[in-house]
This record gives structure tokens, C-alpha cells and sequence, in this order.
């Protein structure tokens, strides 16, 4: 088996029996009767194991869906739903994991060991953004748009958060939070909603900067 | 966040929303006020039609919970202003579609395979809503078939909401708590079996094999190997929808056929089985050549026979000119208590006459003409007299049985379809009705 792959499995069996990552390098390497060197030549540290953990699940996930047959034919709003709901079916499986790893975060920030989780799931978003100003179901909004695949990304980590604290049976809960959230979310940025809000905020920002100064 | 705190904050959420329904009808009857005094008079009829159109906006944001609530005051006509009643009545058709990914997501939640693994080929767009749900078209070799999908967690959201709502709607359209509790379970445990697909997929293949039998009436075939908790699979059933069918040209031969098979199946349910389909709506009939097909099982209604003898005691012709014979049918039900005094005595009495020499006018004759539309305004009017009717409202209790809802929205029912097909049809006394 190769380092890579053995460091991976060994950090989540780690993660999943303990609750907690491995302290060090050193006695992580230990454990598994592998050289620091040969630890250094994969990662550069414990939070980058532990964040290609995360990102190889959402890439994996989200590289089936894109050579899924039906795929072409969606709309940006269907293939976002697709993706999340293929997110929670998959979650299942990893479900003890996030309670122990998610369940304490805010929604927004960028904890190290999500790096390659959120840096897939942008690159994802924005070509689901992009799909969507091709068929129209997103507004062209200049540089603003930019901001898009970060707001989803507060969206999906608010999904997680929803979903780990959610008591119903098979979780459908979550289900329709999803299904109404991104109703929501698509309706806004179909319109000019953000357009109005972002001239308010910068009529406000001035002004409130004044008082306070 | 606490699991508590969310779902406190979730249901504040709501009451606010609630809250501001009430505000705005507050608003309403200021300007209306506002109106009165200017110009001395005032269009009420058209207030409450504002006022409906508010509670309703509010309702219906809010879905789930709150718009089958709507729907179950809308159900006793004679608890709510028409002009609620009307408004309420167009809730089962704004739910909100579940999306295609939304309903592969339940597919492979209840049977771990996408809808077109199942079938040849299933529509991504629903064909119709159903009340808590959709229907997709799908085919198999071959068959076609109506696929029903539940909104995922109604249920849930359901019973929280029902909790929440209840007393906010009372104050909204003034109705005393008190009065209505039986009423208010009695149509929670229904709406909450509607959720329930499992128990309507049973009661639906009990019921169409049990009536199969009745000349036309079909049903469509049920198929358990593609039904679960949250998706029911029938066959699709081809024909004009009943109201497009009674508003048209249809000739008045096929009218009263049709007319009588639906008598004759509500006939059979009703003093038969004693289990009977709750929900006599146009939506859940087609017309098909010369037959009805029923479609939708969702709400059903057991009576027992001690229920039934009583109940159907008030059909009893000697009770107009038997006033002994009147007040035992009336007391048998808790429609008269021991408690009243002998002018409410007179006065319940005096009106259960009356509603009883109309609700029971197509059983005296044998025959009846519902092309008439003289009968159902008649039944309107005595529902917003009663509705109306002080000395009604003073007399306190919780009085006659639960029962008596769902057997009575299942007459009116019937009788406003009759009255839409304007069907001539032959209406006999149940077989078997034995009056002492």
C-alpha cells in the first residue's frame, strides 16, 4: 500500500477511535512504522493529512456527479441540489466523524483541516455559477459575483451544521432545509435583490463610519 | 445552540409571523372603522374579504402546518366566515413543487435506487400536486403509472405547528377553544394519518377491493413493491378531471349515472363497511367513458355500529312529528345535556328540526333532483345563520359527538358534487336502518 494511502486510513481510524487527531508527527509516524522523512514526502503536516481526508470526499463526490448521466441536462439550482443531497446520503457513512471534527464550529471561518474540503467545493460552486449565467438562472453581476461560491460555501457549512443537529427520522429535516434554502437562495440571486442590497449598504457604510469617528 | 433552543426560535419564528397576520386584520378593521365614520357606512362583506386574504397570505407562507390547519377550518362550514372558507379552500393547490433532485433524494432514501433505476422512464416535472405532495408520471413496460411523493418531514413539521398555531388561529377567527377541542383532535389524528402512506396505501386496497363490485366505480391498481413511507405508486388513470366533466357539456344520462355511482359508493362505505373515503373533493375524482375512478385514500373514517344505529337514527321520518322521539335521538348524541335549561332545550331543538328537515331531503323522496341549486345555497345560508346566531354561541358545553365531523364534511361533500354534476338520481334509505 502506498504512504499516502496508509497515513490516511491510519489518521482516521485514529480520529474515529480517540475522537481527537494524533498529537505529534513523531509519535504518529511511530505508531505506524513509518519514517518522519517518508511521513514529509506526502504532507506537510497533521492538519494537511486530516484536510486531504476531507477533500477527497468532496471531490470523489462531487467528480461521480459530474460523469452522472442526467447531469448535463440540470439546471445550476438542480445540480447544487443533486450535490447536496448525494453530500447528505454520503454523510452517513462519516456521520461520527463530523460530530466530532464539525459540531463545534461556526459556520463561517476556515479552520486548516477544511482547507482542501472548501477549496474544492469553491472551485465546484463556481462552475455551478457559471452554469447558471449561461442559462440565465443566475443575474451577471460584475465583480460581485466572485463572492458567490463563498456564500455558498457559508450555505453548505450552515447545511452541515443543520444536519448534525437534526433529530428526525432519516434525517428529512434536513432534507426540506435544503430544498427551501436553496429555493431561497436562487431566488435572490435570480434578481436584483443583491444589487438593491449592496446600494444600501454602501449608502449606509459612509455614514455610519462618520458617526462613529 | 442548544437542539431546545433552535426549535424554540423556530417556533417564535412562526408566531411572529402569526402575529403579524393578526396585526394586519387589526389594521383592517381600523380602516374599516376609519371608513364607517367618514361615510357612515361600510362594506363588511368586503372587509372579511380582506381580512381572509391576510390571514390566508400568513397561512400560506407559512406551508405545512399552518395551510392543512387552514384547511381544517375550512372543513365545518358553519365555524368560519364564507368568505375564510373560500379563501382556505384554495390551499391544497399553492404547496410549493418538490424538486426533481428532491424527489430522486427520497427514491434512494426509501428504496436506495434513483426513480428512472425503477421505471423505463419517469418525469422529471410532477404531472399534478397532490396535498402533501406531488404526482410524477413513470412508465414500465409498457404500464404507465402515478407516482405520489411526500414532502419529506410533514409529519414532523406538522404536529409541532399544529401545537403552535392552534390558539393563534382561534383568537384570529374568534372561535372559543373550549367548544372545539374534541373537534380540533378529532381532525389532527386525521390530518396526521394523511401523512401517514403506509396506512393510506392499506385503507386504499382495502377500500377498492371491497367496492369493486359497485357498477361504475374503478379504481386504480395499487403497487406495494414501488410504495413506501413516503411514496405511493398506482396505476395511471386516464380521463377528464370532475369538474372540467360537471361544468361541461356532458349529456344529462351520463351526468346522473355518474351521479349515482357516486351516491351508491358513499352509500356502500357509509352503511356497509362503515369505513368510508373522508375527502369527497373534485380532486380526487376522474371521469372516465361511463365511470368514476377514485383516486386518493389519504383521508378515511371508521364508525362503529353504535355510532352508525344513533347517527343514522335522525333518519327516521316519524322524528318530525315525534318530539319525544326527537329529544331521545338528540340526547342519544350529547346534542341536548341534562344540564340545559328548558328555553335552550327549545331552542336547540327547534334548530336541529330544521337543519334535519334539509340535510335529510334526499332520503324522504327516494329520488332527488341536485340540478336544483336551491337545496345547497339552502344549506349555506341555515351554516352562516347558525354561525351567526347568539343565543347559539351562549349556550356553552362541548356538545355532540367527534364523529359526526368527518361523516358531516363527507355529506356536504357529496352533496356539492351532486349539486356540480346537477345529477337527478335515486336516493333510498339505507337497507337494513331500523327505526324503533
Amino acid at each position: 500500500m502506498e504512504n499516502r494511502t496508509r497515513i490516511l486510513e491510519a489518521y482516521t481510524a485514529r480520529l474515529r477511535e480517540h475522537g481527537t487527531p494524533p498529537h505529534t508527527v513523531l509519535a504518529f509516524c511511530k505508531s505506524l512504522n513509518l519514517s518522519e522523512r517518508d511521513f514529509f514526502h506526502e504532507f506537510a503536516s497533521l492538519d494537511s493529512v486530516e484536510s486531504a481526508l476531507w477533500g477527497d470526499w468532496i471531490s470523489g463526490l462531487t467528480t461521480r456527479l459530474e460523469n452522472g448521466a442526467e447531469w448535463k441536462e440540470f439546471s445550476a439550482r438542480h445540480r447544487y441540489l443533486t450535490f447536496l443531497f448525494a453530500f447528505t446520503e454520503s454523510s452517513l457513512d462519516w456521520r461520527s466523524l463530523m460530530l466530532t471534527r464539525f459540531s463545534h464550529l461556526a459556520p463561517v471561518g476556515s479552520p486548516p483541516f477544511l482547507k482542501a474540503f472548501e477549496e474544492h467545493f469553491k472551485v465546484f460552486a463556481s462552475d455551478i455559477i457559471s452554469h447558471g449565467i449561461s442559462t440565465g438562472e443566475v443575474a451577471h453581476r460584475g465583480p460581485l459575483q466572485t463572492l458567490y461560491p463563498a456564500v455558498l460555501y457559508i450555505h453548505f457549512r450552515a447545511v452541515i451544521s443543520f444536519l448534525l443537529k437534526d433529530e428526525s427520522q432519516r434525517f428529512e429535516r434536513t432534507d426540506a432545509f435544503i430544498e427551501k434554502t436553496v429555493a431561497f437562495a436562487f431566488d435572490v440571486i435570480r434578481t436584483q435583490a443583491i444589487d438593491s442590497a449592496f446600494d444600501l449598504a454602501r449608502f449606509l457604510a459612509p455614514s455610519a463610519w462618520g458617526k462613529m469617528s | 445552540m442548544s437542539t431546545q433552543e433552535s426549535i424554540r426560535s423556530h417556533r417564535l419564528d412562526r408566531m411572529a409571523a402569526l402575529a403579524g397576520a393578526g396585526a394586519r386584520v387589526g389594521i383592517n378593521y381600523l380602516k374599516h372603522y376609519g371608513r364607517q365614520a367618514i361615510s357612515g357606512r361600510a362594506d363588511s362583506e368586503a372587509l372579511q374579504e380582506q381580512n381572509a386574504s391576510e390571514v390566508f397570505r400568513t397561512f400560506s407562507e407559512l406551508k405545512g402546518g399552518p395551510l392543512k390547519l387552514a384547511q381544517m377550518l375550512s372543513i365545518d362550514q358553519s365555524l368560519l366566515p364564507p368568505a375564510y372558507a373560500k379563501q382556505f379552500a384554495r390551499a391544497q393547490y399553492s404547496a410549493p413543487p418538490l424538486s426533481y433532485p428532491l424527489v430522486v433524494r427520497t427514491f434512494r432514501r426509501e428504496f436506495g435506487k434513483d426513480p428512472r433505476e425503477i421505471f423505463d422512464a419517469f418525469e422529471p416535472q410532477a404531472a399534478h400536486a397532490a396535498s402533501i405532495g406531488q404526482v410524477h408520471r413513470a412508465t414500465l413496460g409498457g404500464r404507465a403509472f402515478a407516482v405520489k411523493v411526500q414532502y419529506p418531514g410533514v409529519a414532523e413539521s406538522l404536529r409541532s405547528d399544529l401545537g403552535v398555531v392552534k390558539p393563534i388561529a382561534l383568537q384570529i377567527l374568534g372561535l372559543r377553544e373550549r367548544d372545539v377541542a374534541a373537534h380540533f383532535r378529532e381532525v389532527e389524528t386525521r390530518l396526521l394519518e394523511e401523512t401517514d402512506y403506509e396506512k393510506e396505501l392499506r385503507s386504499a386496497m382495502h377500500l377498492s377491493a371491497a367496492c369493486t363490485h359497485l357498477p361504475h366505480i374503478r379504481f386504480p391498481e395499487y403497487h406495494p413493491e414501488f410504495s413506501s413511507r413516503r411514496v405511493i405508486t398506482m396505476d395511471w388513470m386516464d380521463g377528464e378531471a370532475f369538474d372540467v366533466f360537471a361544468d361541461g357539456s356532458a349529456p344529462q344520462v351520463l351526468r346522473d349515472s355518474i351521479g349515482q355511482a357516486l351516491w351508491d359508493f358513499y352509500a356502500y362505505q357509509i352503511h356497509d363497511l362503515r369505513l368510508f373515503h373522508a375527502d369527497p373533493h373534485p380532486g380526487n375524482f376522474l371521469v372516465s367513458g361511463d365511470s368514476l375512478c377514485v383516486l386518493d385514500f389519504g383521508c378515511t373514517k371508521t364508525i362503529d355500529a353504535a355510532f352508525h344505529a344513533k347517527q343514522f337514527a335522525f333518519l327516521d321520518p316519524a322524528l318530525e312529528t315525534n318530539p319525544a322521539r326527537l329529544a331521545a335521538a338528540m340526547e342519544s348524541m350529547a346534542i341536548l345535556l341534562p344540564s340545559d335549561t328548558p328555553a335552550q332545550r327549545a331552542h336547540l331543538t327547534a334548530l336541529c328540526k330544521k337543519s334535519l328537515e334539509l340535510l335529510a331531503r334526499p332520503f324522504r323522496t327516494g329520488h332527488f333532483d341536485f340540478g336544483d341549486p336551491a337545496f345547497m345555497s339552502a344549506i349555506y345560508e341555515l351554516g352562516e345563520e347558525n354561525r351567526r346566531n347568539d343565543t347559539l354561541r351562549g349556550i356553552r358545553g362541548e356538545r355532540g359527538s367527534a364523529d359526526t365531523i368527518y361523516l358531516n364534511r363527507t355529506f356536504f361533500g357529496l352533496y356539492s358534487l351532486l349539486t356540480r354534476l346537477r345529477a337527478h338520481i335515486q336516493t333510498p334509505l339505507p337497507t337494513g336502518l331500523v327505526f324503533e
